[in-house]
């Protein structure tokens, strides 16, 4: 716990001025055939270097590679619950913009920007890790949800080797939800 | 034996085509399935009544899947040896379940860089709300006469 003197604004900008890179635990699994398949199914990607071991081996990668745009998916927490504060999974990061913004009402969120370079095609057998950095926290906005805060993050994807195989921006909005007058929320 | 079908070739894509419009059934099982495949498990991308309390009117696609369907969009027109490099994409109107997304794009340029043939597309997902996602795509196409 940190100083609390100043305004909401002002405590989330000491938050972005003190940020430095976090590196997050290695990914659950490796890059995998069958969240491969799983993803493809749902999104109807049929491209073959995906999931067809014959095709894929006569492609330009040589073998199996994962969908670029599924990278986020292999370090997303899912349901793992979190290792120190069992009784919290579902609970805002402690000490973060995200607590804070949660304690001031700010408690619905939607992404929206997203921005990734993939350095190179993920193999089955390649195991992420994430560097991730709070990039930047707008004033409080006026939007077509109700009043937020835009928090954006950077984050580098390394694999087993440390090599960078990806980069992101990624930015969300913390938004107070609308009233509801009929209570019973 | 699986036959690898054609990718488009650099030299013959020309600034200002325009990608087959391709219409996407926002089901609420592609809704769900999709986040749960990018393991996002927020409940506002499968729980209604949740999802509601949270100020939204239904569940709405997740931005991941917004990204794959980009993804899957471009390498659909362009074959499966295009190689995605980046994606840039910004969510306007929430899809929500009952609804379709339709999904559009544009060559925007093209160059070579280091012996690469790149092109920039920009690329819309529109629904019955509105623009749904806009982004930009640049993808390394093969280019004639090269060996594999």
């Amino acid at each position: 716990m940190g100083n609390e003197a100043g305004t909401l604004d002002e405590r989330l900008q000491a938050f972005v001025a003190k940020s430095r890179p976090h590196v997050g635990p290695p990914a659950r699994d490796p890059v995998n055939q069958p969240m491969i398949r799983h993803w493809c199914d749902a999104i109807r990607d049929t491209n073959p270097v995906y999931t067809d071991e014959e095709a894929a081996a006569q492609s330009v990668h040589g073998g199996i590679v994962a969908p670029p745009t599924m990278l986020q998916a292999w370090t997303m927490r899912g349901l793992e619950p979190k290792p120190a504060e069992p009784e919290q999974a579902a609970a805002p990061q402690a000490d973060g913009p995200t607590a804070l913004l949660h304690e001031a009402g700010y408690t619905s969120v939607v992404a929206t920007d997203c921005e990734q370079e993939y350095k190179r095609y993920l193999r089955p057998g390649d195991l992420l890790t994430v560097e991730g950095e709070l990039e930047s926290i707008s004033g409080e906005k006026r939007t077509a949800l109700g009043q937020g805060y835009f928090v954006t993050t950077r984050s580098t994807y390394l694999d087993q080797d440390g090599e960078v195989v990806a980069e992101m921006r990624f930015r969300i909005l913390w938004f107070k939800p609308p009233q509801r007058s009929s209570g019973g929320g | 034996m699986a036959r690898l079908a054609a990718t488009l070739r650099y030299e013959e894509v020309e600034v200002g085509a325009e990608l087959p419009e391709l219409v996407i059934d926002l089901t609420p099982t592609l809704i769900i399935s999709t986040a749960i495949a990018s393991r996002d498990y927020q409940d506002v991308h499968h729980d209604r009544d949740l999802a509601q309390q949270r100020g939204s009117k239904d569940i709405f696609m997740n931005i991941l899947s917004s990204n794959g369907f980009v993804g899957r969009y471009v390498s659909d027109w362009a074959g499966p040896e295009a190689l995605i490099r980046k994606v840039s994409i910004r969510l306007g109107a929430p899809n929500y379940p009952n609804d379709q997304m339709r999904m559009t794009g544009v060559v925007e340029s093209k160059q070579l860089a280091d012996g690469h043939g790149l092109l920039e597309l920009s690329v819309r997902g529109r629904n019955g709300l509105g623009d749904h996602v806009s982004g930009k795509v640049s993808l390394a196409l093969p280019r004639d006469g090269m060996e594999r």
